[in-house]
């Protein structure tokens, strides 16, 4: 058993770092992860510049979040589309590893690469605006940060199969990135939105990486509230996994039964 | 033992057809064959585009669910214990697809060696191996994206010995390569031969699997047409002869004239630019060609040929002139 979680471990790290070595190239991934964090920053950050600087931090790792939003509804959406065309859908279901982890290690490292778009608004806040950016609770934003890519990709491994069974969801992968920006509080706190959207913010993971994340970088936040935000992110995780287990059983014997694995 | 043991395996497609009034329609793609591959056998299965050869290897290699009939791959279901056959076995599929053209070739090979679990410190001696098996040592590090079609074959053929699996399925594998990429790869394929290993290999082309496999199923329209050594296959066709008709646009009604003649087996047609080769199956050998020329006697005829028929010959004679 041990020697399988090896292998398996092994052939995440490898995804991984093949996807990395691919991405690295794709200029529609250095879009979303890089330039189009950057101009949403950018916009955020002109529009505080007569203010203090106690809110360039919550824009740095708010934009950041889009960055990361963005790269996993798009690159890690389409990533199993994109092998489906490409040929390597079947060679990547005709081998001994399970669907799952190679999907695993290719959306971490769409969301780590995705990172570099906090990195890039630090830089961006701090050089060119001049903001004071200081991190309230540096244990607690790292732990939140290792938390928040684990729940990006767990709920990455949800969106790859749903988009193989029905590419007509696909097509709303535009209409999807906006309301989650808003729903999860990336750029302003949900308490600003109608109290009927709530319940929606509250079963996004990336809510609650943002609550997190937000709460371990501004003044104000609390390490229970902050631990509080960590669980429910670990919950959520443990949830969508189940769900995409669930799911990729049924991607993947519906793709062979539909002969739609692959294209002729 | 047998290494593939197929029974009734039946596999149908189902297609929806019209916007306003959806229709599904159905299409049989395997209908029913049934055979056996010993281990350490060369088998091919040979039929014209749509004879249900792809859809057969899909199956066997676990990528296709079957609608009914069962296939064993090394005493294991394709259905019930595909994880356990993939580990096992190794396969191609025909064409430049299935392989990440922004890696390198190295990349590529050490991204497959990790999926199937190979040691790394035994994918790092390996690789060099098998770029040199496939003669492609001096352009390993390159992207393959700049790789040709016939390099990316060879690279397939590597990918699929990374973990030297027991039953190697290769489907047309030397599809759309030139004449001197084909014969490399012919060459790989019989050295894999020589190593004992299961190959079950699709084609089209003749000459291929008379060169190449032990034995041969001939598929058409679904069902195993045939299914014997290319010797005894050749002798199908031994009491005929075949002549060959250089013809310039010879019109449809004249070529129905000559299929209706009573001594005419086959007529299979090829087209090429502006003339076309009758190939004309007869047991009536030279004697025949006075009579055919009279029924051309309004075209122009350019050579004729009158020859032993060949594997090619008994496979046109199976499937109707189809190939």
């Amino acid at each position: 058993m041990t020697r399988k979680w090896v292998a398996y471990s092994r052939a995440a790290l490898t995804a991984f770092e093949m996807s990395l070595r691919q991405n690295i190239m794709d200029g529609f991934i250095i879009f979303t992860v890089l330039i189009q964090p950057l101009l949403i920053a950018l916009l955020a950050l002109w529009m505080l510049r007569a203010e203090s600087g106690d809110q360039a931090i919550f824009v740095v790792v708010g934009s950041g979040m889009t960055g990361l939003w963005s790269s996993l509804l798009f690159i890690s959406g389409n990533s199993i589309t994109g092998e489906r065309w490409s040929g390597t859908l079947e060679i990547l279901v005709g081998q001994p590893t399970p669907l799952p982890v190679i999907v695993f290690g290719k959306n971490l490292a769409h969301v780590t690469q995705s990172l570099g778009s906090m990195i890039i608004a630090f830089l961006l806040s701090s050089v060119f605006f001049s903001f004071h950016l200081e991190v309230q609770q540096p244990l607690l934003f790292v732990l939140s940060i290792l938390l928040t890519v684990i729940a990006f990709v767990s709920f990455g491994l949800i969106i790859a199969p749903v988009f193989i069974m029905n590419p007509g969801v696909q097509g709303w992968q535009n209409a999807m990135e906006f309301p989650v920006y808003i729903l999860s509080g990336f750029l302003f706190p949900i308490a600003l939105l109608p109290d009927w959207t709530t319940p929606f913010s509250y079963i996004l993971s990336p809510y609650w990486a943002a609550r997190a994340l937000h709460g371990a970088t501004t003044p104000g936040g609390t390490a229970s509230d902050i631990l509080f935000s960590l669980a429910m992110l670990v919950l959520f995780s443990l949830i969508y996994l189940l769900i995409s287990s669930y799911l990729f059983r049924k991607m993947l014997m519906k793709t062979r039964e539909d002969a739609t694995l692959g294209f002729q | 033992m047998n290494a593939i043991e197929v029974r009734e395996l039946r596999r149908v497609y189902k297609t929806v057809i019209g916007v306003i009034r959806r229709r599904t329609k159905e299409v049989v793609a395997v209908d029913g064959i049934s055979f056996d591959v010993r281990r350490g056998e060369l088998f091919g299965l040979l039929g014209p585009n749509g004879a249900g050869k792809t859809t057969t290897i899909k199956m066997l290699t676990t990528l296709l669910i079957p609608s009914s009939g069962t296939a064993h791959v090394l005493g294991q279901d394709i259905v019930t214990q595909a994880n356990e056959i993939r580990a096992r076995i190794g396969f191609i599929f025909g064409g430049e697809r299935g392989l990440y053209w922004r890696l390198s070739g190295i990349d590529n090979l050490r991204y497959f060696a990790s999926l199937y679990h190979v040691d790394p410190d035994h994918t790092r001696d390996h690789i060099p191996y098998l770029l040199d098996l496939v003669g492609l040592t001096d352009r390993g590090q390159e992207k393959v994206e700049g790789y040709s079609r016939g390099m990316k074959q060879r690279l397939h053929i590597a990918r699929t010995l990374l973990h030297d699996p027991e039953v190697l399925f290769l489907d047309e594998p030397t599809m759309g390569l030139d004449p001197v990429g084909a014969r490399e790869l012919r060459q790989v394929v019989r050295d894999l031969q020589a190593e004992k290993k299961t190959i079950l290999l699709t084609t089209h082309y003749m000459f291929e699997a008379d060169a190449l496999c032990e034995r041969i199923g001939v598929i058409d329209n679904g069902k195993i047409v045939a299914l014997d050594t290319p010797r005894a296959l050749k002798n199908l066709v031994s009491d005929l002869s075949v002549i060959e008709l250089e013809v310039f646009g010879v019109p449809e009604g004249l070529l129905e004239q000559i299929r209706n003649l009573p001594f005419v087996d086959t007529l299979s047609v090829e087209d090429q630019d502006q003339k076309q080769s009758l190939h004309v199956h007869t047991a009536m050998g030279s004697e025949a060609v006075p009579q055919l020329l009279g029924v051309l006697d309004s075209v122009r005829v350019g050579r004729v040929v009158v020859r032993e028929p060949t594997l090619e010959d008994a496979y046109v004679r199976l499937v109707g002139g189809k190939g």
